[in-house]
């Protein structure tokens, strides 16, 4: 290969030149190919004419980019989006992904188990609290056994996922929105608790603190709650409902803070 | 990057390697949307984790190799280049004409390396999966198509140069 050829079969076969037209020649095999190039006029040319021809074929391709939109395109690119997305979701629910879920899920409880807040969670499933908070807390069995159908979305599927729990709740949910106070989204999941689907959308600030903040349907023929904020440790929570959803934020944080947050939420 | 955002970049790189095919904007429109018709009908054979553009360029080449079964488009479509194409230079344009019809002298399966390499958008080996040929076979036709895509608009090949004048390109 890094012979001088001595026929345009041989230049054309030749993957050093093709990758040095291509610009993906290895760096090493550089100064060999062009030393080359300064001996052989017929592989000089033959890699200037490649290189020419590949130009003029790449500007009239870029000519597609002033073409008008096409809106035709533009809707199958939304549902293609759309089905791609749907399959990624249900790869990840069938796939060796899932353990890693299933795991995290149960870090989740646990880690709430770490903040001293797990054996009172379990003791709030009898009724202390609402069980939607419960469900938030400690719904460590309720996760377990419905954990097939979890899925989980990362910050930059969002929409996505806004629009896929939407659908899978039958309501409206809104992100919760806590960037504007200096928290970024780390990642959203639906779970199927006992009284039903639950979204659960984690956010970090730029200290490292964590809030989770949860969404479920309000169970019909049951009161509103009022906003209640309750100190757990060195954690605090806050529920309430807001036109016919069940909302509930927990952190690390004082009450006050997590009552900003939840004001952030009502809004 | 979001799903969405890939489809888009895809979809606008799939438009642009369907414009060098037809040559010809409203037949290039025709073959994305056909190519993103039978994509979202084949979606679940996507596997997720791996390139999408690949796959999507596989389902347009497969997508126009049937066209092309049907009809003869591109030949036909010939005198509809869109303008203007590579500027204002009479020249460009004149050089760009005869590279176009030295393409359409080569085989297929010569063509379509060259063209997918020249667009930059895919790796020698995501070309080759996009053409669903091993990467020995795309690099060797790459190679040979290049060197016949030179002797043919150079006029060294003499037979193809002669059908070119009989066009009255030269």
């Amino acid at each position: 290969m890094t012979q001088d050829p001595t026929s345009d079969q041989d230049l054309g076969l030749d993957g050093d030149l093709l990758a040095y037209v291509d610009g993906t020649l290895a760096p090493e095999r550089m100064a060999e190919v062009e030393a080359r190039l300064a001996r052989d006029p017929e592989a000089r040319a033959a890699t200037a004419s490649w290189r020419h021809h590949d130009n003029l074929i790449r500007q009239m391709a870029q000519a597609a980019d002033d073409l008008p939109v096409n809106m035709r395109i533009a809707a199958l690119e939304r549902e293609l989006a759309a089905k791609l997305q749907a399959r990624k979701r249900r790869a990840f629910m069938m796939g060796p992904a899932l353990g890693r879920i299933a795991a995290s899920v149960l870090i989740f409880a646990a880690g709430w188990g770490a903040h001293s807040l797990y054996g009172s969670a379990i003791q709030m499933v009898g009724g202390a609290y609402p069980q939607f908070v419960s469900a938030t807390l400690a719904g460590h069995q309720a996760i377990r056994q419905a954990a097939l159908q979890q899925a989980e979305f990362l910050p930059d599927e969002m929409d996505t996922a806004l629009d896929w729990i939407s659908a899978q709740m039958q309501h409206k949910i809104d992100s919760p929105k806590l960037e504007r106070l200096g928290y970024e989204v780390e990642s959203a999941r639906l779970l199927a608790t006992e009284s039903g689907p639950l979204a659960i959308f984690h956010y970090r600030d730029g200290q490292g603190e964590r809030v989770t903040v949860s969404i479920a349907a309000h169970a019909p023929g049951q009161p509103d709650y009022t906003l209640r904020v309750v100190r757990q440790n060195s954690d605090s929570m806050a529920y309430w409902t807001d036109r016919g959803l069940d909302y509930s934020i927990i952190g690390s944080v004082d009450p006050g803070r997590i009552t900003t947050l939840a004001a952030a939420i009502r809004e | 990057m979001s799903l969405k955002t890939d489809v888009t970049l895809h979809t606008a790189s799939l438009r642009r390697y369907a414009l060098v095919l037809t040559r010809d904007a409203t037949a290039a429109d025709d073959l994305v949307q056909e190519t993103l018709l039978k994509a979202i009908d084949k979606a679940d054979t996507w596997q997720p984790g791996t390139n999408l553009r690949p796959w999507l360029f596989r389902i347009m080449h497969n997508t126009h190799i049937s066209d092309l079964r049907r009809a003869k488009t591109r030949s036909d479509a010939a005198p509809d280049l869109p303008e203007p194409v590579v500027g204002d230079h009479q020249h460009t344009q004149l050089e760009l004409t005869q590279v176009l019809q030295a393409l359409d002298q080569l085989p297929e399966a010569q063509r379509k390396p060259i063209i997918l390499v020249a667009l930059r958008e895919m790796s020698y080996a995501e070309a080759a999966r996009a053409l669903d040929v091993p990467l020995g076979t795309f690099m060797s036709r790459l190679g040979r198509g290049r060197e016949a895509l030179r002797q043919i608009v150079s006029g060294i090949g003499k037979g193809k140069l002669s059908v070119l004048k009989r066009k009255g390109s030269l």
